[in-house]
């Protein structure tokens, strides 16, 4: 007898973990982001008409752009980070300072980023 | 000064599922959670059950939760934690009672892959040892301190999702031999763990890292093993 081993999302979110387990996080919700979009792109496209028009409106909404936008990015840059300390194994002694890199990269990239989308969509 | 310190509760006997128990103690800021927990059971709560042995930080037996992190409980002091203090079974591992999880999981993939010495050759002329130069021993030093606890194991999120992932402490302990100049059985190790269950699995979250109380950078160790299954060279 006893307790099965199942953990739940929310024991596992509520882990402790350090820096990166915050990134291993995002870098899902970014996959799962784009999956997202890339599915409502092609329902939009396949559907058509109204029903068409409504999936149309989400993704070209400015707020889901800038959702996307911070699931593809973080998601890019974090994946190049993971994919060179693979590749580098010793760099790996650097793992907490190449989080910070990744975010000083990633920080001004997505604020004008967002700046941009923010300033197109109330500016007409 | 005074601790209140939460803890996961669970009787098979009784319970369909665990719970919570609050306690209100008196502690020394430099008092160890262990010594707390070994107060509850003495003078509070003689039912509270948790594995300890030596106390010193390494048998590994008292791997738990503390504040959402897994530690070792006779190596974590109450001023690190602070007066409020939560503590819960490691994750993943089937909980058998309180604080108390089954291991066997967790030793089984340990089995898998091969931790243990291995070489056919005959012994070297004098019959004596297979001698090793310091910097080949320097070369796995770091994974031999593994203690076994299942910290890493079980803070790491591949894990959770998965009983079947072979788990940190098992690529640790393969490091140890893989990387051992005298072992002769790296190429099956490293077959072992380019299976699916095993080192694909690995997702660089580094909880293992920061959870391993021996200090092992095993992340750096699980990097370095799939860095030879790609090029199959152990330099």
């Amino acid at each position: 007898m006893g307790l099965k081993r199942d953990v739940s999302l929310s024991a596992g979110l509520r882990y402790r973990g350090p820096a990166a387990y915050l990134t291993y996080i995002l870098h899902r919700i970014g996959g799962l982001g784009m999956g997202i979009f890339i599915a409502v792109h092609i329902l939009a496209s396949f559907v058509g008409g109204r029903f068409g028009g409504i999936l149309n409106g989400i993704y070209e909404n400015w707020a889901f752009q800038i959702f996307i936008f911070f699931c593809a990015l973080f998601h890019a840059i974090n994946g190049l980070r993971i994919t060179i300390l693979d590749l580098f194994p010793k760099l790996l002694d650097y793992h907490v300072e190449a989080i910070w890199i990744e975010w000083a990269v990633f920080i001004p990239l997505f604020g004008v980023s967002v700046f941009v989308i923010v300033s197109t969509a109330l500016g007409g | 000064m005074e601790v209140t310190i939460k803890i996961f509760r669970y009787n098979p006997e009784k319970d369909q599922r665990g719970n919570y128990v609050t306690y209100k103690v008196e502690a020394h800021e430099n008092d160890r959670v262990l010594d707390v927990l070994e107060y509850i059971k003495g003078k509070i709560d003689g039912a509270l059950s948790f594995r300890r042995s030596c106390a010193h930080g390494v048998c590994g037996s008292d791997a738990m939760r503390i504040n959402g992190r897994n530690m070792l409980a006779c190596k974590v002091l109450i001023r690190d934690v602070g007066a409020n203090i939560t503590v819960e079974p490691i994750l993943g591992l089937p909980i058998k009672k309180d604080l108390i999880v089954d291991m066997e999981p967790f030793f089984d993939n340990y089995k898998k892959v091969l931790p243990y010495f291995i070489n056919d050759s005959p012994l070297p002329a004098d019959g004596r040892e297979r001698l090793q130069s310091p910097e080949e021993r320097a070369r796995f030093d770091e994974t031999t301190k593994c203690i076994l606890c299942a910290a890493c194991t079980t803070s790491c999120p591949s894990y959770w999702a998965n009983g079947e992932y072979y788990g940190p402490a098992a690529i640790v302990n393969a490091h140890r031999f893989i990387f051992d100049s005298r072992d002769e059985a790296a190429d099956q190790r490293l077959q072992i763990l380019a299976e699916t269950d095993g080192i694909a699995r690995c997702h660089t979250a580094y909880n293992c890292t920061e959870a391993c109380p021996r200090e092992i950078k095993v992340t750096k160790a699980i990097g370095e093993v799939k860095m030879a299954i790609m090029t199959g060279k152990l330099d």
